[in-house]
Protein backbone atom coordinates (compact mmCIF):
# COMPACT_ATOMS: atom_id res chain seq x y z
CA UNK A 1 0.00 0.00 0.00
CA UNK A 2 2.91 2.41 1.19
CA UNK A 3 4.82 1.85 -2.63
CA UNK A 4 1.19 2.46 -4.35
CA UNK A 5 0.53 5.52 -2.47
CA UNK A 6 4.46 6.77 -3.43
CA UNK A 7 3.63 6.16 -6.96
CA UNK A 8 1.04 8.24 -7.64
CA UNK A 9 1.05 11.55 -8.90
CA UNK A 10 0.21 14.33 -7.10
CA UNK A 11 -3.27 14.90 -8.50
CA UNK A 12 -4.04 10.96 -8.14
CA UNK A 13 -2.94 11.27 -3.95
CA UNK A 14 -5.57 10.07 -1.67
CA UNK A 15 -4.31 11.21 1.68
CA UNK A 16 -4.63 9.16 5.07
CA UNK A 17 -6.04 11.99 7.51
CA UNK A 18 -7.05 10.52 11.02
CA UNK A 19 -9.84 12.83 12.68
CA UNK A 20 -10.22 13.00 16.62
CA UNK A 21 -13.69 13.80 17.85
CA UNK A 22 -15.53 14.96 20.78
CA UNK A 23 -18.23 12.58 21.50
CA UNK A 24 -20.53 15.15 22.49
CA UNK A 25 -19.88 18.07 19.85
CA UNK A 26 -17.88 17.32 17.05
CA UNK A 27 -18.79 13.41 16.24
CA UNK A 28 -22.52 14.86 16.78
CA UNK A 29 -21.45 17.44 14.30
CA UNK A 30 -20.02 14.40 11.38
CA UNK A 31 -23.46 13.23 12.59
CA UNK A 32 -25.44 15.47 11.41
CA UNK A 33 -23.60 16.20 8.11
CA UNK A 34 -24.31 12.84 7.03
CA UNK A 35 -27.95 13.02 8.30
CA UNK A 36 -28.19 16.07 6.53
CA UNK A 37 -26.25 15.24 3.58
CA UNK A 38 -23.50 17.61 3.37
CA UNK A 39 -20.81 15.50 1.29
CA UNK A 40 -17.25 15.56 2.25
CA UNK A 41 -13.85 13.68 1.15
CA UNK A 42 -13.62 9.92 2.13
CA UNK A 43 -10.19 10.44 3.25
CA UNK A 44 -10.80 11.11 6.59
CA UNK A 45 -10.78 8.36 9.66
CA UNK A 46 -12.75 9.50 12.77
CA UNK A 47 -11.71 8.18 15.65
CA UNK A 48 -14.22 8.98 18.25
CA UNK A 49 -13.22 10.35 21.92
CA UNK A 50 -15.29 11.06 24.94
CA UNK A 51 -13.80 14.85 24.72
CA UNK A 52 -10.87 16.39 23.07
CA UNK A 53 -9.34 16.51 26.21
CA UNK A 54 -8.46 12.66 26.05
CA UNK A 55 -6.22 13.43 22.91
CA UNK A 56 -2.88 13.12 24.27
CA UNK A 57 -0.11 14.55 21.97
CA UNK A 58 1.74 10.92 21.92
CA UNK A 59 -1.60 9.91 19.51
CA UNK A 60 -1.03 12.76 16.85
CA UNK A 61 2.76 11.90 16.78
CA UNK A 62 2.30 8.07 16.26
CA UNK A 63 -0.50 8.79 13.89
CA UNK A 64 2.30 10.63 11.77
CA UNK A 65 4.74 7.70 12.47
CA UNK A 66 2.27 4.84 11.47
CA UNK A 67 1.72 6.71 7.99
CA UNK A 68 -1.02 9.35 8.60
CA UNK A 69 -0.80 12.20 6.24
CA UNK A 70 -2.61 14.65 8.39
CA UNK A 71 -4.25 14.89 12.06
CA UNK A 72 -7.30 17.13 13.09
CA UNK A 73 -8.30 17.34 16.55
CA UNK A 74 -11.91 18.70 17.15
CA UNK A 75 -13.65 19.31 19.99
CA UNK A 76 -16.45 22.01 21.34
CA UNK A 77 -16.24 25.39 21.09
CA UNK A 78 -14.54 27.34 24.17
CA UNK A 79 -17.43 27.28 27.08
CA UNK A 80 -19.21 24.35 25.47
CA UNK A 81 -17.32 21.71 26.86
CA UNK A 82 -19.40 18.67 28.22
CA UNK A 83 -17.00 18.09 30.87
CA UNK A 84 -16.46 22.19 31.67
CA UNK A 85 -12.76 22.37 30.60
CA UNK A 86 -11.73 19.38 28.88
CA UNK A 87 -11.04 21.49 25.81
CA UNK A 88 -9.05 24.41 27.39
CA UNK A 89 -6.58 22.10 28.38
CA UNK A 90 -6.89 20.65 24.77
CA UNK A 91 -6.17 24.39 23.30
CA UNK A 92 -2.96 24.67 25.94
CA UNK A 93 -1.64 21.47 25.17
CA UNK A 94 -2.07 21.85 21.49
CA UNK A 95 -0.48 25.09 21.44
CA UNK A 96 2.57 23.32 23.03
CA UNK A 97 2.76 20.50 20.87
CA UNK A 98 2.40 22.87 17.67
CA UNK A 99 5.10 25.21 18.83
CA UNK A 100 7.52 23.20 20.55
CA UNK A 101 7.37 19.87 19.11
CA UNK A 102 5.44 19.80 15.34
CA UNK A 103 7.48 23.10 14.74
CA UNK A 104 10.79 21.78 14.90
CA UNK A 105 9.98 18.47 14.01
CA UNK A 106 10.19 18.83 10.23
CA UNK A 107 6.61 18.04 9.76
CA UNK A 108 4.91 20.36 7.78
CA UNK A 109 2.95 22.48 10.43
CA UNK A 110 -0.08 22.61 8.16
CA UNK A 111 -0.63 18.81 8.52
CA UNK A 112 -1.48 19.22 12.07
CA UNK A 113 -4.91 21.49 13.25
CA UNK A 114 -7.44 22.24 15.99
CA UNK A 115 -10.66 23.28 15.09
CA UNK A 116 -13.77 23.33 16.98
CA UNK A 117 -16.97 22.66 15.56
CA UNK A 118 -20.52 22.11 17.76
CA UNK A 119 -23.25 19.54 17.80
CA UNK A 120 -25.35 22.16 15.12
CA UNK A 121 -22.55 22.68 12.51
CA UNK A 122 -23.31 20.02 10.60
CA UNK A 123 -22.23 22.00 7.40
CA UNK A 124 -19.05 23.43 9.00
CA UNK A 125 -17.91 20.01 9.68
CA UNK A 126 -18.21 18.90 5.98
CA UNK A 127 -16.48 21.90 5.23
CA UNK A 128 -13.26 21.76 7.71
CA UNK A 129 -12.93 18.37 6.46
CA UNK A 130 -13.25 19.50 2.55
CA UNK A 131 -10.77 22.04 3.63
CA UNK A 132 -8.30 19.83 5.60
CA UNK A 133 -7.87 17.46 2.78
CA UNK A 134 -7.49 19.89 0.10
CA UNK A 135 -4.80 20.95 2.12
CA UNK A 136 -3.31 18.10 2.95
CA UNK A 137 -3.55 16.96 -0.60
CA UNK A 138 -1.45 20.18 -1.48
CA UNK A 139 0.86 19.32 0.29
CA UNK A 140 1.36 15.69 -0.83
CA UNK A 141 2.32 12.93 0.86
CA UNK A 142 4.46 12.54 4.30
CA UNK A 143 6.31 9.60 3.52
CA UNK A 144 7.38 10.26 0.36
CA UNK B 1 7.27 2.01 -18.07
CA UNK B 2 5.69 1.44 -15.31
CA UNK B 3 6.88 -2.35 -14.75
CA UNK B 4 10.36 -0.93 -15.03
CA UNK B 5 10.20 1.30 -12.54
CA UNK B 6 8.70 -1.10 -10.29
CA UNK B 7 11.86 -3.49 -11.16
CA UNK B 8 13.77 -0.43 -10.51
CA UNK B 9 12.84 0.11 -6.94
CA UNK B 10 12.51 -3.39 -6.05
CA UNK B 11 16.25 -3.82 -6.98
CA UNK B 12 16.76 -0.47 -4.43
CA UNK B 13 14.95 -1.70 -1.89
CA UNK B 14 16.35 -5.08 -1.74
CA UNK B 15 20.00 -3.19 -1.64
CA UNK B 16 18.81 -1.25 1.27
CA UNK B 17 17.22 -4.37 3.33
CA UNK B 18 20.90 -5.81 2.98
CA UNK B 19 22.73 -2.79 3.87
CA UNK B 20 20.57 -2.51 6.86
CA UNK B 21 21.26 -6.04 7.43
CA UNK B 22 25.25 -5.45 7.31
CA UNK B 23 24.95 -2.71 9.77
CA UNK B 24 22.65 -4.62 12.20
CA UNK B 25 25.00 -7.49 12.75
CA UNK B 26 27.74 -5.24 14.00
CA UNK B 27 25.16 -4.13 16.73
CA UNK B 28 23.26 -7.04 17.17
CA UNK B 29 23.77 -10.98 18.54
CA UNK B 30 21.10 -12.95 18.43
CA UNK B 31 22.76 -15.85 20.78
CA UNK B 32 22.55 -14.79 24.08
CA UNK B 33 24.28 -17.88 25.61
CA UNK B 34 26.98 -16.74 23.71
CA UNK B 35 27.53 -13.70 25.92
CA UNK B 36 26.80 -15.47 28.72
CA UNK B 37 29.26 -18.10 28.37
CA UNK B 38 32.25 -16.75 30.97
CA UNK B 39 29.77 -16.80 33.84
CA UNK B 40 30.21 -19.13 36.67
CA UNK B 41 27.27 -17.91 38.59
CA UNK B 42 28.75 -15.85 41.69
CA UNK B 43 25.46 -14.17 41.50
CA UNK B 44 27.22 -11.41 42.61
CA UNK B 45 24.94 -9.41 40.21
CA UNK B 46 21.84 -10.01 41.66
CA UNK B 47 23.63 -8.53 45.30
CA UNK B 48 23.98 -5.38 43.67
CA UNK B 49 21.33 -5.07 41.27
CA UNK B 50 19.38 -1.78 42.11
CA UNK B 51 16.34 -2.87 41.11
CA UNK B 52 15.92 -6.12 43.14
CA UNK B 53 15.94 -3.69 45.66
CA UNK B 54 12.78 -2.75 45.04
CA UNK B 55 10.95 -5.11 43.10
CA UNK B 56 11.38 -9.04 41.92
CA UNK B 57 13.93 -8.67 39.68
CA UNK B 58 16.66 -11.34 40.00
CA UNK B 59 19.60 -11.40 37.25
CA UNK B 60 21.62 -14.24 37.79
CA UNK B 61 18.11 -16.50 37.99
CA UNK B 62 17.88 -14.92 34.71
CA UNK B 63 21.19 -15.75 33.43
CA UNK B 64 21.13 -19.69 34.60
CA UNK B 65 17.63 -20.32 33.15
CA UNK B 66 19.24 -18.43 29.55
CA UNK B 67 22.68 -20.82 30.13
CA UNK B 68 20.11 -23.88 30.77
CA UNK B 69 18.30 -23.51 27.64
CA UNK B 70 15.42 -21.78 28.56
CA UNK B 71 16.05 -18.60 26.79
CA UNK B 72 12.73 -19.26 25.39
CA UNK B 73 10.29 -18.66 28.34
CA UNK B 74 12.41 -16.05 30.18
CA UNK B 75 12.08 -13.85 26.80
CA UNK B 76 8.36 -14.31 26.50
CA UNK B 77 7.69 -13.86 29.78
CA UNK B 78 8.87 -9.99 29.31
CA UNK B 79 10.36 -9.67 32.31
CA UNK B 80 13.66 -8.16 30.89
CA UNK B 81 11.91 -5.26 30.03
CA UNK B 82 11.78 -4.16 33.44
CA UNK B 83 15.72 -3.89 33.53
CA UNK B 84 17.05 -0.31 34.08
CA UNK B 85 20.21 -0.86 31.98
CA UNK B 86 21.93 0.71 34.94
CA UNK B 87 25.11 -1.90 34.51
CA UNK B 88 25.52 -1.64 38.40
CA UNK B 89 26.13 -5.90 37.55
CA UNK B 90 28.69 -5.24 35.04
CA UNK B 91 30.71 -3.24 38.02
CA UNK B 92 30.99 -5.94 40.01
CA UNK B 93 31.30 -8.67 37.78
CA UNK B 94 34.51 -10.94 38.02
CA UNK B 95 33.99 -11.92 34.06
CA UNK B 96 32.74 -8.92 33.10
CA UNK B 97 29.54 -10.03 31.70
CA UNK B 98 27.42 -7.24 30.28
CA UNK B 99 23.89 -7.93 31.56
CA UNK B 100 22.88 -4.68 29.71
CA UNK B 101 23.86 -5.60 26.62
CA UNK B 102 21.83 -9.16 26.91
CA UNK B 103 18.62 -7.22 28.16
CA UNK B 104 19.16 -4.96 24.86
CA UNK B 105 19.67 -7.90 22.17
CA UNK B 106 16.70 -9.67 24.61
CA UNK B 107 14.32 -6.34 23.68
CA UNK B 108 15.18 -6.63 20.13
CA UNK B 109 14.08 -10.22 20.07
CA UNK B 110 11.05 -9.62 22.57
CA UNK B 111 9.80 -6.96 20.04
CA UNK B 112 10.33 -8.60 16.83
CA UNK B 113 10.36 -12.34 17.00
CA UNK B 114 7.88 -12.35 20.13
CA UNK B 115 5.72 -9.41 18.84
CA UNK B 116 5.71 -7.95 22.64
CA UNK B 117 4.54 -4.37 22.49
CA UNK B 118 7.11 -2.26 25.04
CA UNK B 119 4.27 0.66 24.93
CA UNK B 120 2.65 -0.23 28.33
CA UNK B 121 6.68 0.68 29.72
CA UNK B 122 7.61 3.65 28.17
CA UNK B 123 6.92 6.75 30.04
CA UNK B 124 4.97 9.76 28.78
CA UNK B 125 2.45 7.62 26.40
CA UNK B 126 6.20 6.55 24.29
CA UNK B 127 6.08 10.76 22.93
CA UNK B 128 9.79 11.22 23.22
CA UNK B 129 10.57 7.58 21.83
CA UNK B 130 8.05 8.59 19.06
CA UNK B 131 10.14 11.90 18.41
CA UNK B 132 13.21 9.78 17.23
CA UNK B 133 11.10 7.20 15.39
CA UNK B 134 9.98 9.82 13.33
CA UNK B 135 13.29 12.00 13.20
CA UNK B 136 15.11 8.67 11.84
CA UNK B 137 12.45 8.73 8.21
CA UNK B 138 14.62 9.66 5.65
CA UNK B 139 11.90 12.13 4.43
CA UNK B 140 12.21 14.27 7.55
CA UNK B 141 14.63 17.04 8.14
CA UNK B 142 13.82 18.72 11.48
CA UNK B 143 14.12 22.30 11.69
CA UNK B 144 15.26 23.28 14.88
CA UNK B 145 14.22 26.55 16.52
CA UNK B 146 17.98 28.48 17.40
CA UNK B 147 16.23 31.33 19.30
CA UNK B 148 17.83 30.21 22.65
CA UNK B 149 21.02 31.14 21.39
CA UNK B 150 22.33 33.81 23.48
CA UNK B 151 23.31 37.67 21.86
CA UNK B 152 27.14 37.07 22.12
CA UNK B 153 27.18 33.53 20.84
CA UNK B 154 28.64 33.28 17.22
CA UNK B 155 27.30 29.87 15.63
CA UNK B 156 27.34 28.55 12.11
CA UNK B 157 26.87 25.71 10.38
CA UNK B 158 30.07 25.06 9.03
CA UNK B 159 33.14 25.09 10.77
CA UNK B 160 35.90 22.69 13.40
CA UNK B 161 33.71 22.60 16.53
CA UNK B 162 29.86 21.21 16.93
CA UNK B 163 28.24 21.79 20.08
CA UNK B 164 25.14 18.46 20.15
CA UNK B 165 22.23 19.69 21.26
CA UNK B 166 20.17 16.59 21.26
CA UNK B 167 16.64 16.33 21.91
CA UNK B 168 16.51 19.06 24.79
CA UNK B 169 14.55 21.48 22.49
CA UNK B 170 11.71 18.54 22.35
CA UNK B 171 12.11 17.76 26.22
CA UNK B 172 10.81 21.64 26.72
CA UNK B 173 7.28 20.29 25.49
CA UNK B 174 7.51 19.05 29.96
CA UNK B 175 10.63 19.86 31.03
CA UNK B 176 11.36 23.23 31.75
CA UNK B 177 14.27 22.74 33.79
CA UNK B 178 16.69 21.43 31.09
CA UNK B 179 16.48 24.85 29.10
CA UNK B 180 19.65 26.53 30.99
CA UNK B 181 21.71 22.98 29.70
CA UNK B 182 22.64 24.23 26.06
CA UNK B 183 22.50 27.83 26.66
CA UNK B 184 25.10 27.58 29.30
CA UNK B 185 27.14 24.96 27.49
CA UNK B 186 27.29 27.50 24.57
CA UNK B 187 28.13 30.21 26.49
CA UNK B 188 31.21 27.94 28.01
CA UNK B 189 32.55 27.30 24.82
CA UNK B 190 31.73 30.78 22.82
CA UNK B 191 33.47 32.66 25.95
CA UNK B 192 36.87 29.90 25.55
CA UNK B 193 36.76 29.38 21.29
CA UNK B 194 36.62 33.23 19.92
CA UNK B 195 34.78 31.63 16.99
CA UNK B 196 31.95 30.39 15.98
CA UNK B 197 31.02 27.38 17.14
CA UNK B 198 28.65 24.83 14.75
CA UNK B 199 25.12 24.30 15.84
CA UNK B 200 22.84 22.51 13.61
CA UNK B 201 19.20 23.73 12.42
CA UNK B 202 18.44 20.04 11.64
CA UNK B 203 20.60 17.98 13.85
CA UNK B 204 18.75 14.33 14.81
CA UNK B 205 18.55 12.69 17.87
CA UNK B 206 21.37 10.42 18.50
CA UNK B 207 19.40 7.69 18.93
CA UNK B 208 20.01 5.83 22.47
CA UNK B 209 16.34 5.73 23.85
CA UNK B 210 15.92 3.53 20.80
CA UNK B 211 18.61 1.67 20.90
CA UNK B 212 18.41 0.80 24.76
CA UNK B 213 15.19 0.99 25.53
CA UNK B 214 12.62 0.30 23.09
CA UNK B 215 14.80 -2.23 20.78
CA UNK B 216 14.59 -0.72 17.45
CA UNK B 217 17.61 -0.87 16.35
CA UNK B 218 16.62 -0.07 12.73
CA UNK B 219 15.65 2.99 13.59
CA UNK B 220 18.76 3.71 15.43
CA UNK B 221 20.98 2.82 12.27
CA UNK B 222 18.80 4.85 10.13
CA UNK B 223 19.80 7.98 12.57
CA UNK B 224 23.23 7.51 13.12
CA UNK B 225 23.67 7.14 9.21
CA UNK B 226 22.09 10.72 9.18
CA UNK B 227 23.91 11.66 12.09
CA UNK B 228 27.12 10.81 10.66
CA UNK B 229 26.17 12.64 6.86
CA UNK B 230 25.45 15.36 8.76
CA UNK B 231 28.73 15.56 10.60
CA UNK B 232 30.30 14.87 7.51
CA UNK B 233 28.66 17.96 5.47
CA UNK B 234 29.21 20.76 7.51
CA UNK B 235 33.09 19.21 7.94
CA UNK B 236 33.30 19.25 11.82
CA UNK B 237 36.46 17.42 13.54
CA UNK B 238 35.13 17.84 17.35
CA UNK B 239 31.62 16.47 18.66
CA UNK B 240 31.37 18.21 22.14
CA UNK B 241 28.03 17.72 23.85
CA UNK B 242 26.71 18.23 27.54
CA UNK B 243 24.29 15.33 27.50
CA UNK B 244 25.87 12.02 28.98
CA UNK B 245 23.97 9.60 27.06
CA UNK B 246 24.64 11.52 23.81
CA UNK B 247 28.04 11.26 24.21
CA UNK B 248 28.22 7.35 25.40
CA UNK B 249 26.19 6.93 21.81
CA UNK B 250 28.98 8.79 20.00
CA UNK B 251 32.13 7.47 22.01
CA UNK B 252 30.85 4.04 22.07
CA UNK B 253 28.19 2.45 19.80
CA UNK B 254 28.82 4.73 16.76
CA UNK B 255 32.07 3.52 16.07
CA UNK B 256 30.86 0.33 16.08
CA UNK B 257 29.01 1.32 13.02
CA UNK B 258 31.30 3.35 11.22
CA UNK B 259 34.75 2.45 11.47
CA UNK B 260 36.22 5.62 11.21
CA UNK B 261 33.93 7.44 13.17
CA UNK B 262 36.99 7.77 15.79
CA UNK B 263 39.02 9.04 13.50
CA UNK B 264 37.22 11.53 11.88
CA UNK B 265 35.58 13.17 15.05
CA UNK B 266 36.69 13.33 18.50
CA UNK B 267 33.86 12.96 20.98
CA UNK B 268 34.64 15.19 23.77
CA UNK B 269 31.72 15.85 26.65
CA UNK B 270 31.69 19.09 28.31
CA UNK B 271 33.92 17.91 31.31
CA UNK B 272 36.64 16.83 29.19
CA UNK B 273 36.47 19.99 27.13
CA UNK B 274 36.76 22.09 30.29
CA UNK B 275 39.57 20.15 32.21
CA UNK B 276 41.81 19.82 28.88
CA UNK B 277 41.55 24.07 28.63
CA UNK B 278 42.01 24.37 32.62
CA UNK B 279 45.48 22.21 31.88
CA UNK B 280 46.38 23.93 28.90
CA UNK B 281 45.96 27.35 30.69
CA UNK B 282 43.76 29.17 28.56
CA UNK B 283 41.09 29.30 31.47
CA UNK B 284 40.74 29.88 35.33
CA UNK B 285 38.27 29.32 37.94
CA UNK B 286 36.77 32.02 39.79
CA UNK B 287 36.54 32.15 43.75
CA UNK B 288 33.32 32.34 45.16
CA UNK B 289 32.09 35.98 46.42
CA UNK B 290 31.39 36.18 50.10
CA UNK B 291 27.73 35.28 50.44
CA UNK B 292 28.53 31.93 48.48
CA UNK B 293 30.84 30.45 50.49
CA UNK B 294 28.20 28.31 52.32
CA UNK B 295 26.93 26.33 49.12
CA UNK B 296 27.64 22.82 49.40
CA UNK B 297 27.29 21.13 46.62
CA UNK B 298 27.65 17.22 45.42
CA UNK B 299 27.95 15.30 41.97
CA UNK B 300 25.64 12.67 40.61
CA UNK B 301 27.21 10.51 38.85
CA UNK B 302 25.25 9.48 35.39
CA UNK B 303 25.55 5.65 34.83
CA UNK B 304 26.02 6.82 30.95
CA UNK B 305 29.72 8.48 31.91
CA UNK B 306 30.62 6.02 34.96
CA UNK B 307 29.68 1.97 34.60
CA UNK B 308 28.70 2.62 30.42
CA UNK B 309 32.30 3.74 29.68
CA UNK B 310 34.92 1.46 29.29
CA UNK B 311 37.45 1.25 31.74
CA UNK B 312 40.58 3.29 30.29
CA UNK B 313 37.96 6.82 30.15
CA UNK B 314 38.56 9.15 33.21
CA UNK B 315 36.23 10.99 32.75
CA UNK B 316 35.19 11.17 36.22
CA UNK B 317 38.45 11.12 37.52
CA UNK B 318 39.05 14.21 35.54
CA UNK B 319 36.01 15.90 37.17
CA UNK B 320 37.52 15.48 40.19
CA UNK B 321 40.34 16.83 39.85
CA UNK B 322 38.44 19.77 38.82
CA UNK B 323 36.06 19.91 41.83
CA UNK B 324 38.87 19.92 44.16
CA UNK B 325 39.84 22.93 42.18
CA UNK B 326 37.03 24.17 43.03
CA UNK B 327 37.43 23.42 47.23
CA UNK B 328 40.69 24.71 46.89
CA UNK B 329 39.39 27.98 45.85
CA UNK B 330 37.07 27.64 48.75
CA UNK B 331 33.77 25.90 47.82
CA UNK B 332 32.70 23.07 49.86
CA UNK B 333 32.14 19.56 47.92
CA UNK B 334 31.16 16.54 49.07
CA UNK B 335 30.78 13.17 47.63
CA UNK B 336 27.74 11.26 48.23
CA UNK B 337 27.73 7.69 50.25
CA UNK B 338 27.70 5.93 47.01
CA UNK B 339 29.47 7.92 44.33
CA UNK B 340 31.40 7.28 40.64
CA UNK B 341 31.13 3.83 39.60
CA UNK B 342 28.95 2.97 42.77
CA UNK B 343 26.64 5.45 42.66
CA UNK B 344 22.79 5.09 42.54
CA UNK B 345 20.90 4.75 39.66
CA UNK B 346 17.96 7.87 38.80
CA UNK B 347 15.33 5.72 38.32
CA UNK B 348 14.40 5.33 34.77
CA UNK B 349 16.36 4.41 31.39
CA UNK B 350 15.53 5.70 28.35
CA UNK B 351 12.10 6.72 28.97
CA UNK B 352 11.37 3.11 30.11
CA UNK B 353 9.36 1.94 33.26
CA UNK B 354 8.68 5.27 35.25
CA UNK B 355 6.55 3.67 38.06
CA UNK B 356 6.04 3.70 41.52
CA UNK B 357 9.32 1.44 42.02
CA UNK B 358 11.30 3.50 40.30
CA UNK B 359 10.17 6.77 42.19
CA UNK B 360 11.46 5.20 45.51
CA UNK B 361 15.03 4.53 44.07
CA UNK B 362 14.99 8.28 42.96
CA UNK B 363 13.85 9.28 46.05
CA UNK B 364 16.37 7.19 47.75
CA UNK B 365 19.21 9.21 45.28
CA UNK B 366 17.69 12.39 46.68
CA UNK B 367 17.90 11.80 50.29
CA UNK B 368 21.23 10.89 50.10
CA UNK B 369 22.04 13.85 48.16
CA UNK B 370 20.57 15.85 51.10
CA UNK B 371 22.46 14.70 52.93
CA UNK B 372 25.27 15.58 51.29
CA UNK B 373 24.50 19.35 50.12
CA UNK B 374 22.47 21.70 49.05
CA UNK B 375 23.08 21.91 45.24
CA UNK B 376 23.44 18.62 43.41
CA UNK B 377 25.16 19.12 39.89
CA UNK B 378 24.45 16.45 37.26
CA UNK B 379 25.97 15.77 33.84
CA UNK B 380 22.72 13.91 32.07
CA UNK B 381 19.50 16.03 31.28
CA UNK B 382 17.50 12.72 31.71
CA UNK B 383 18.78 12.64 35.37
CA UNK B 384 17.81 15.99 35.83
CA UNK B 385 14.46 15.80 34.75
CA UNK B 386 14.07 12.55 36.61
CA UNK B 387 14.81 13.85 39.71
CA UNK B 388 13.42 17.51 39.67
CA UNK B 389 10.56 15.76 38.64
CA UNK B 390 10.29 13.44 41.90
CA UNK B 391 10.94 16.80 43.82
CA UNK B 392 7.49 18.18 43.12
CA UNK B 393 5.82 15.11 44.82
CA UNK B 394 8.20 15.46 47.65
CA UNK B 395 8.53 18.04 50.34
CA UNK B 396 11.34 16.97 52.32
CA UNK B 397 13.50 16.74 49.26
CA UNK B 398 12.53 20.24 47.40
CA UNK B 399 14.99 22.13 48.93
CA UNK B 400 17.75 20.47 46.98
CA UNK B 401 18.80 22.48 43.60
CA UNK B 402 19.22 20.47 40.89
CA UNK B 403 21.73 21.89 38.48
CA UNK B 404 23.61 20.88 35.14
CA UNK B 405 27.41 21.12 34.91
CA UNK B 406 27.87 23.21 32.73
CA UNK B 407 24.71 25.24 34.05
CA UNK B 408 27.02 25.41 37.41
CA UNK B 409 29.89 26.22 35.75
CA UNK B 410 29.26 28.80 33.62
CA UNK B 411 29.68 31.84 36.32
CA UNK B 412 32.64 30.04 37.30
CA UNK B 413 35.03 30.62 34.40
CA UNK B 414 37.23 32.88 33.09
CA UNK B 415 39.54 32.82 30.23
CA UNK B 416 43.01 34.19 29.95
CA UNK B 417 44.55 36.50 27.86
CA UNK B 418 41.39 37.29 26.05
CA UNK B 419 43.35 39.93 24.03
CA UNK B 420 45.84 37.47 22.48
CA UNK B 421 42.98 35.04 21.57
CA UNK B 422 41.69 38.12 19.54
CA UNK B 423 44.53 38.55 17.90
CA UNK B 424 44.77 35.17 16.85
CA UNK B 425 41.60 35.37 15.86
CA UNK B 426 41.84 37.97 13.64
Amino acid sequence: MTKAVSKVEKEDFEPYILVFCCNWCSYAGADLAGVSRFQYPPNVRIIRVMCSGRVDPAFVLKALKNRADGVLISGCHIGDCHYISGNEYTRDRFERLYNIIIKQLGVNEKRVKLEWVSASEGKRFAEVITEFTNEIKELGPLRK
Amino acid sequence: MKRITEINEKGNSEQSIEDSELYLNKIYEPNLRKLLSKCYQCVRCSGVCQLSKVQSFIPSVIIQRILEGSEDKVISSGVLWDCLTCNSCLQNCPEDINFADIVRNAKYKMKNYYKQNPEEFVAHKGIYTTISEILSEPYIQPNKNLDWVPKECKISDKGDILYFVGCIPYFKFEFQEVDPIPISSLKILCQIENRPIVVLKDEVCCGHDLYWGLGNFEAFIKLAKKNYELFEKSGVSTIITSCAEGYRTFKVEYPKLFEDFDKKFEVKHIIEYIYEKLKQGKIELKAPDEGDINIQFTYHDPCRLSRFLPKSNNLLEKLREIFNLLEGLGYSFKEMTHNKENALCCGVSSWMNCNTRSKALRYSRLLEAKEAGTTLVTSCPKCIMHLSCLQKDYDDVFSIEIKDFSEFMVNLIYVIDSKNNGEVKS
